[in-house]
């Protein structure tokens, strides 16, 4: 008896095990085939007949759009990467047959495109027809970030994403917004609460994690597997804007707040200082964008903007960072040209650079050059007539847009910890009387500079 | 581990066969056997175990996966939608009514819906309409029936209901005093019996419904002049009608679709509503040729006067060259009706929440529309700035379309304006003719952006002060000695009545008489000379032209103008410095145009109408034109009247007494 228990006890162990075996493999393909992004075709059919299906797709919505004449162009990094390799051939021959389904075939979950809000409005038919296409689709508005401001204004919601599905393949379409600051802005995309989260599986959508911010393209009509479209003129550049496009809308609300603790000083020297910090950031913006130098707002001017969204009136001075690498000779005598000659010249290209443009009136700009460290990033200062030297300490931070005093300009996309590493926890209480060699709460002492430096590293003009 | 894992393909009898000659092979290897036995049970079970644990692993993993999702795409504010008017099926309304001298109520199924006890306000009977459906109030009203044309317009109130509402009417303090027999048989025809019999200091409360039956009617009469009836109070109920008895059956289209919505929400706005032939919500104007203003925005500044916006957009969106897409109403609090119109009409609306009080309140909400306009359309240049009360000429785009590069092009100018403060009936006539005025008319105007961004908006008074926008725009701190072009004959009409700085006497006085344009596509002449210096070559041009009226008449009188037409005549008054304005201001009150300050003038000089002819009025020796005064006339100085008479100026022609 005891031998045929064992038995069993062998024979059933064993079947428990195949059978775990056999589900596991099965599990295992389940959940593969999901991670491939196959979870949303239901027809398995063979490999080219979801080629064409998405080409097919692609093809209907172009008939779709047009037919209610909606100028949109193609933004999907997918396809636009494809093109980008072959643009030479495709600019050459806007019209020629293409022997194979090369681009609009590749495989994807959806394709992206682009629609300039103020070139249509009329939406009702547009849904209308996509239904009688056999689209199904989907709508995500918002509120209006551009009634966002100092004054509490409410509005009609705006659409921000249109998602039109059809069979196995979804088109995207990211509507964009112009902005005060000459850009493009598309919001982010957020399912309410009885929106269908599976309408698409929308964590693989290209747009829509952040809102981002975009230069206006310029557009180039192209056919590809044979198919007119539009697509940014330059797609390479196209997509690396893309690739740090991430938009921070200043935090109104908290401004509001701060004004209610510590009103707005309204004289008329708080008013002349505004209105001349703003014409000095615009210039210096066009300087340095000119340039290619990626800047962002950094000290007094990145407070401003995060507590208040204005520039603080008692600041004096307009604050720009700048990373080294980034550093150009032509720095100088290009804000020289635009009529700011250079006040002072602190350090050198290897360590604690900073620069000081004079503005008009006694505005100043100030440009802080960054030096990238494993776990930290730093600037210098150097007191003129000491020659002592001081380093600023600051968390890794990577850059976002943001629209301030109507500029799309770059802040530390993790504003907080950068404005609380160089002004404290108490970042929030207005202080007047600020020395930049002892009140920041990241300011390190950084031993002197060698004297026969000191004319290189000490210019004063 | 392999060789312990079963070969599924195997059958049942071959693997017992299989496992006998197993079990026959290791039998004398007891040891053995019983040592690899234990050892396949146990690594069996773990194999089990570690693959339950692999199980369980990968769901959690994928159920994991499948929440990020949700997060990084779900909205912040997980509002949870609470149905905003729970579905009730109940088909009768309780309705109480309360009239009395110092308060009236009313309260529908518990809830008040009105409810006046404020001394010395809202005297007269209180309406209300209520759907038949929903029991929603659509409108309220009061009319001051104790003062005259009060009971005229609750006639026509009454009239544009429609048919089938229910109507609530409470008087408070004295209702009748002025209800004249028309408005009396018309509350009888309403169900009434005791409409056509009150009286003096009556207490009444009525519901009714429009087209038939009565629900309810209460009256107390007054025992003596010098008392008021008792107070009363009437309860009843009133029974509800299915939805659709309740609507139109208009075609559906997108046009009644809204229709539809506005009007089971809101009431009194007559035609718009009637089911037959209701009055069009969409109007579809010639389009203008070589239209320069069809991408400026036009920002529409609104309160909480529904029925002056419906009348004020109604004029709007038939004026030719309109383009809908660019218009904003900006709503000064979060009233609905208001927002129900715009919607009615298809456009955008946007609320803002009230800063400051009075006169501070509209110049914060000003401020805030002006920005969001060009935060809306960030590429527009300029922004037309209109406000609620006022009706927009059919040429009003035309208009601003020849003009509007001037604005662009000109740095001395300040602002157009379709408003001429002194163009009355009688002192404009000419749509062609535009001029330049030192001073800033507003109500329908058009601001260049950089001035707004780069001088006006960083400057705004600040919510404490409480000042008028437009007086601190009048300012010469903002203004700078920069003039605006305005027509001869206003653009716009300026028909509000009620209002913060507004009532009916003050209207009747300075507004009802405006001239408005009502001739479609006026071509402007003269654009050009509008420029700075062009427009100097043509006031000499002008000036050289005119003929020197007698100055020993008396100005006030019609004969001082010659009987003549499309003449060109020129006065000259007394104006010490450039801020003497004492004649002018007594012209100005006898010629009954605008006297409150100085509007319209143009260095010293005024330009109007007077018997179709151009009048020219020149300050001196103020003036630079003052050279074009022959040394034999003297100006004419009018006195202003003695203060403690306020008696009307007589004026002293100093001319007439000289000779």
């Amino acid at each position: 008896m005891q031998k045929i228990n064992k038995n069993v006890v062998l024979a059933l162990l064993s079947l428990t095990s195949l059978v775990f075996l056999l589900f596991q493999l099965y599990y295992y393909k389940f959940y593969l085939s999901q991670k491939n992004g196959a979870i949303f075709s239901k027809i398995r059919g063979s490999q080219s007949g979801q080629d064409s299906t998405r080409w097919h797709v692609v093809r209907k919505f172009l008939g779709l759009i047009a037919s209610h004449n909606i100028p949109v162009y193609l933004i999907d990094p997918l396809i636009l990467g494809l093109v980008d390799k072959d643009i030479e051939q495709i600019r050459s021959s806007p019209d020629g047959p293409s022997p194979e389904c090369k681009y609009f075939c590749a495989p994807r979950d959806f394709t992206t495109f682009a629609l300039l809000d103020k070139t249509w409005k009329h939406e009702m038919g547009l849904f209308r027809t996509a239904e009688k296409m056999g689209f199904q689709w989907l709508k995500i508005i918002n509120k209006d970030p551009r009634l966002d401001g100092m004054d509490d204004l409410s509005g009609v919601e705006i659409p921000l994403h249109y998602i039109f599905k059809l069979a196995s393949h979804a088109i995207h379409l990211v509507v964009f917004y112009e902005r005060s600051g000459n850009y493009l802005w598309h919001g982010p995309l957020r399912l309410k609460q009885h929106m269908d989260r599976k309408f698409v599986p929308f964590r693989r959508l290209h747009f829509g994690r952040y809102p981002g911010a975009y230069e206006k393209p310029e557009l180039l009509l192209v056919s590809i597997d044979d198919l007119k479209v539009q697509i940014p003129k330059n797609p390479s550049n196209f997509l690396e804007e893309m690739s740090h496009s991430r938009f921070l809308e200043c935090r109104y609300r908290e401004a509001r707040a701060f004004f209610q603790l510590y009103p707005d000083d309204a004289s008329l020297d708080a008013v002349e200082f505004r209105k001349k910090a703003k014409s000095l950031l615009h210039l210096a913006a066009l300087t340095l964008n000119n340039l290619g130098v990626k800047f962002w707002l950094s000290s007094g001017t990145c407070l401003g903007w995060y507590r208040q969204c204005s520039v603080i009136p008692h600041s004096k001075d307009v604050d720009l960072g700048v990373f080294i690498r980034d550093y150009k000779a032509d720095i100088i005598p290009a804000f020289q040209k635009a009529g700011l000659p250079l006040k002072h010249k602190f350090g050198k290209v290897e360590d604690s650079l900073e620069l000081s443009f004079q503005g008009d009136g006694d505005i100043k700009l100030d440009i802080f050059f960054f030096y990238e460290e494993d776990d930290h990033i730093w600037n210098g200062g150097t007191q003129a007539k000491s020659g002592k030297k001081f380093k600023y300490l600051f968390p890794k931070f990577t850059l976002c847009w943001t629209e301030f005093v109507e500029l799309k300009v770059h802040v530390p996309c993790e504003t907080l910890q950068y404005v609380e590493a160089n002004y404290g926890p108490d970042w929030k209480v207005p202080v007047k009387t600020w020395d930049w060699k002892s009140s920041p709460s990241n300011v390190q002492y950084n031993g002197v500079w060698p004297v026969d430096e000191w004319d290189d590293v000490i210019q004063i003009y | 581990m392999d060789e312990w894992k079963p070969n599924p393909a195997i059958k049942p009898h071959k693997k017992r066969s299989w496992y006998l000659a197993w079990k026959y092979k290791l039998m004398n290897q007891r040891m053995l056997r019983k040592l690899c036995q234990t050892g396949a049970v146990l690594f069996l079970l773990v194999t089990v175990i570690v693959n339950i644990k692999l199980i369980l692993d990968t769901r959690r993993a994928a159920y994991e996966e499948e929440e990020e999702s949700a997060q990084d795409y779900d909205d912040e504010l997980l509002n949870v939608e609470v149905p905003r008017h729970p579905v009730s099926n109940k088909k009768v309304l309780d309705v109480e009514v309360y009239s009395s001298r110092s308060k009236v109520y009313v309260a529908v199924d518990g809830t008040t819906v009105l409810e006046d006890e404020a001394r010395e306000q809202g005297r007269g009977i209180h309406v209300i309409v209520l759907n038949q459906a929903t029991g929603h109030v659509m409108a309220k009203r009061v009319f001051d029936t104790y003062s005259p044309h009060e009971d005229e317009a609750m006639v026509l109130f009454l009239n544009m209901v429609a048919r089938g509402r229910i109507l609530i009417f409470t008087i408070k303090d004295e209702g009748s005093f002025h209800l004249k027999d028309t408005a009396k048989n018309v509350l009888k025809s309403l169900g009434s019996q005791v409409a056509p019999f009150l009286s003096w200091r009556d207490m009444w409360t009525f519901v009714g419904k429009k087209g038939g039956e009565l629900y309810g009617e209460k009256h107390a009469k007054s025992p003596a002049l010098s008392t008021w009836g008792d107070p009363v109070l009437l309860k009843t109920e009133v029974h509800l009608t299915s939805v659709e008895d309740a609507e139109c059956h208009w075609p559906d289209t997108e046009l009644n679709r809204r229709r539809k919505r506005f009007c089971s929400k809101v009431e009194g706005y007559g035609s718009v509503c009637s089911c037959k032939d209701p009055t069009p919500i969409e109007f579809n104007p010639d389009p203008l040729k070589d239209n320069k203003v069809f991408d400026v925005p036009v920002a529409v500044i609104a309160g909480n006067r529904p029925n002056y916006l419906y009348r004020m957009l109604r004029s709007l969106l038939s004026a030719q060259g309109v383009n809908p897409q660019m218009i904003t109403v900006f709503i000064d609090g979060y009233y609905e009706e208001p927002m129900d119109v715009v919607e009615l009409f298809g456009l955008s609306g946007i609320q803002h929440t009230p800063i400051s009080i009075k006169n501070a309140r509209v110049s914060q909400h000003y401020k805030a529309s002006l920005t969001a306009t060009f935060n809306l359309f960030p590429d527009a240049k300029f922004a037309v700035v209109l406000e609620e009360d006022l009706d927009i000429s059919v040429d009003f785009f035309s208009f601003l379309s020849q003009s509007i590069h001037l604005l662009e092009e000109d740095e001395s100018l300040y602002c157009i304006s379709a408003w001429n403060d002194q163009g009355y009936e009688h002192t404009a006539e000419d749509p062609s003719l535009l001029y330049r005025v030192e001073t800033m008319p507003g109500l329908g105007w058009v601001l260049r952006k950089s001035l707004y961004k780069d001088e006006l908006e960083p400057k705004w008074p600040t919510p404490e002060k409480l000042w008028d926008w437009d007086m601190w725009m009048r300012m010469p701190e903002q203004r700078k000695g920069r003039e605006c072009i305005i027509p001869d004959i206003s653009r716009s009409y300026h028909f509000g009545i009620v209002g913060l700085n507004m009532n009916g006497y003050f209207h009747e006085a300075y507004f009802k008489k405006h001239k408005f344009n009502t001739v479609p596509n006026v071509q402007l002449k003269n654009v050009e000379s509008l420029r700075k210096d062009a427009y100097e070559t043509e006031i000499h041009r002008l000036l050289g032209e005119a003929e020197v009226l007698d100055h020993s008449k008396n100005p006030c009188e019609d004969s001082f103008v010659p009987d003549t037409e499309g003449r060109v005549y020129v006065m000259f008054i007394r104006m010490e410095q450039e801020a003497d304005f004492t004649t002018w201001t007594q012209l100005a009150k006898c010629l009954h145009i605008w006297d409150l300050d100085v509007r319209g003038n143009h260095k010293g000089l005024w330009r109007l109408f007077r018997k179709k002819n151009h009048f020219l009025v020149v300050g001196v020796p103020a003036s630079p034109y003052s050279s074009n005064k022959p040394s034999s006339v003297t100006p004419i100085y009018m006195e202003p009247p003695a203060k403690e008479e306020g008696a009307v100026a007589v004026p002293a022609v100093a001319a007439a007494e000289q000779t």
